[in-house]
């Protein structure tokens, strides 16, 4: 297990170099100077600019440049943000753990809901509440982001005025506990809404994964030795639909960083999403590149602890992978 | 007297199958009556999309405006017409971008295999290592100013990623079958067999994705124009009608703004993904068959 955990996050690495070098010339082409952020954008004397260029050591060649910007990148330094006149890494941390919040309830609302409504459909095929979830399902996959958030605004503010209109995070004052419930409650729609992709991809996989299952020969073993239905339900049949589940995961975290950028926009959410935004409108490139590298990271690092878990809870992946490639 | 067992061509046993299918023939109908109200926008409507009329801000549907007028006394059906062939243009050039260069990298990687593969497969992982949207903006922040073209190009060429995954797993699987080795057999060179042989057999995969892309790039203008760095405000687009839908007045008191954008848009998606579903069916029909 640890020789095929290794062997993953070593396949990682060439991965997260590229990565880093797609990163570094990107920061290249941004006028002004995305790699630290030292630059002015708005200065345009060219005495500044090439004087500024030679004491940000541009003039060296482009590999020195890249090491060095690397080297300072892998010990926390991102360069410093232009707007915020603050190292972009500690802005980031500021930022981060509300981004993880949103996008830690949004996977609690999706695991929840999707586990629920796919157990219900996939025990009764064909039933009428089998038809109307995958119905819900299919609406939900087609409606975008912005129009789910729309929708849930008018709803939740215009309506029923459970939370405020415009901006649904209050200036949070209180300390401790009662504040981080007031921080769930705050982020409770906005996850919803970043969930709902998620969610109905889960609940269509897990109902046609519970229905195909459900027809395999141990079910039929399980039934013949006189197990309860439920029994059979919630502990064969789960157990092996819930398992492709965990290499979704991997590909969630993409897509969580992603919608997180227009969720919070849509519901003035302070997270990294607020801040990649305004870094971009701001030309504050710095703090932009070092978002753009981080959610690469994260990606590569979600998707290595996808296959890993995976691996763990079927030996077959693991035997597959070390086959391939010893 | 009709021969049961007479013999039908696939294109029609599938175009057959098609037409049985009534929410993917319904769609098709729908999406139809969009594109060409959309196309005709310069004829239908009287209304300017972009010029502020200062004498009819903010009025409720009526007779001369048929679902109201905005904050710049612009007319909702116009504009939501003009809005619609923006960003149906949009969805359908980046579509078209994707579709091709998604299947020659993967036909490529996945016919060639060794050296070519290996590079074109760690190139589609470097893209999809970024939260699309983030990439698309960081990319696009290079030339802010550049437009429509800009936005259609930058989301084109970093779109493909997944469509090539697919067209690269079909080709493998295509590979195997023993039609392609009696090609080879036989002497057919290259080009043949990847036309010939190899392009019919990814068709059904091929189409499933372009329906699924088309509808998803709805989304993706919709997202970045919301967010600012999509189609330049200003200019008609359904993303930038949705932007317009956020500020509070209009969500609690203006609802022919926004509601006829989020039902038209979510109705178009919707009817791509029925119409993709009803294609996938009716091309199953000819796997079947052979």
């Amino acid at each position: 297990m640890l020789t095929y955990a290794l062997r993953r996050l070593a396949g990682a690495v060439p991965l997260l170099l590229l990565i880093s070098v797609l990163v570094f010339a990107l920061a290249k082409q941004m006028p002004g100077d995305g790699l630290g952020g030292g630059l002015n954008p708005g200065n345009k004397d060219p005495r500044y600019i090439s004087d500024m260029r030679e004491k940000l050591g541009y003039g060296d060649s482009l590999a020195v440049q890249y090491i060095r910007w690397l080297k300072q990148a892998v010990s926390g330094n991102f360069g410093q943000s232009f707007l915020y006149k603050m190292p972009a890494g500690e802005l980031i941390g500021q930022r981060l753990p509300a981004t993880l919040l949103l996008a830690g309830l949004s996977l609690f609302i999706t695991y929840g809901v999707s586990l629920t409504l796919g157990m219900i459909a996939g025990r009764n095929p064909g039933s009428r509440l089998d038809r109307l979830i995958l119905t819900a399902v299919y609406v939900a996959y087609a409606i975008p982001t912005s129009i789910a958030a729309i929708l849930a605004i008018y709803i939740f503010a215009v309506v029923l005025h459970w939370v405020p209109l415009g901006g649904t995070v209050s200036v949070v004052t209180s300390r401790g506990l009662s504040a981080l419930g007031d921080r769930v409650i705050h982020a409770l729609l906005p996850a919803a809404v970043l969930g709902l992709f998620n969610t109905a991809a889960y609940t269509q996989f897990l109902r046609n994964e519970i229905v195909e299952n459900s027809g395999k020969n141990y079910v039929r073993t399980a039934v013949s030795k006189g197990i309860s239905r439920s029994s059979v339900y919630n502990r064969h049949i789960l157990r092996n639909s819930l398992l492709p589940l965990v290499t979704f995961l991997g590909m969630d975290i993409g897509g969580l960083l992603g919608g997180s950028v227009v969720i919070e926009n849509l519901f003035a959410y302070p997270g990294i999403g607020t801040l990649f935004v305004a870094a971009v409108s701001g030309r504050d490139y710095a703090v932009m590149m070092a978002v753009t590298l981080m959610t690469g990271f994260m990606i590569v690092a979600g998707n290595a602890v996808a296959d890993i878990l995976y691996g763990w809870l079927d030996p077959r992946i693991r035997a597959g992978y070390n086959g391939g490639r010893s | 007297m009709t021969n049961k067992n007479a013999p039908v061509s696939l294109m029609g046993a599938s175009a057959r199958k098609f037409a049985a299918n009534r929410p993917a023939v319904v769609s098709l109908l729908f999406l139809i009556a969009v594109l060409a109200l959309c196309l005709l926008a310069p004829w239908l409507t009287a209304h300017d999309p972009v010029k502020i009329n200062l004498r009819s801000l903010n009025q409720e549907p009526s007779a001369e405006h048929w679902l109201g007028t905005d904050k710049g006394g612009r007319d909702m059906v116009s504009r939501l017409l003009f809005g619609g062939r923006a960003t149906l243009w949009i969805s359908l050039c980046v579509t078209a971008i994707i579709a091709g260069t998604g299947t020659v990298v993967g036909v490529l990687a996945g016919y060639f295999g060794g050296s070519a593969d290996s590079l074109l497969m760690r190139m589609t992982d470097v893209v999809l290592s970024f939260p699309f949207i983030i990439l698309v903006i960081v990319v696009k922040s290079v030339d802010p100013d550049g437009g429509i073209p800009s936005l259609i190009w930058t989301v084109g060429l970093l779109g493909w990623g997944g469509f090539a995954r697919v067209i690269r797993a079909k080709t493998l699987a295509e590979k195997e079958n023993e039609y392609m080795l009696a090609a080879r057999a036989l002497g057919a060179g290259t080009l043949r067999i990847l036309t010939r042989h190899l392009l019919p057999g990814l068709l059904g995969v091929f189409i499933v994705n372009l329906m699924w892309t088309a509808a998803a790039m709805i989304g993706v203008e919709a997202s970045l124009s919301f967010l600012g760095f999509g189609v330049p405000v200003g200019q008609p687009s359904w993303g930038n009608m949705l932007a317009d839908a956020l500020s509070p007045e209009v969500i609690s008191g203006q609802w022919w703004v926004w509601l006829p954008a989020c039902l038209l848009i979510t109705g178009v998606i919707l009817s791509i993904h029925f119409i993709g579903e009803g294609v996938k069916e009716a091309i199953s029909i000819q796997e079947r068959h052979i």
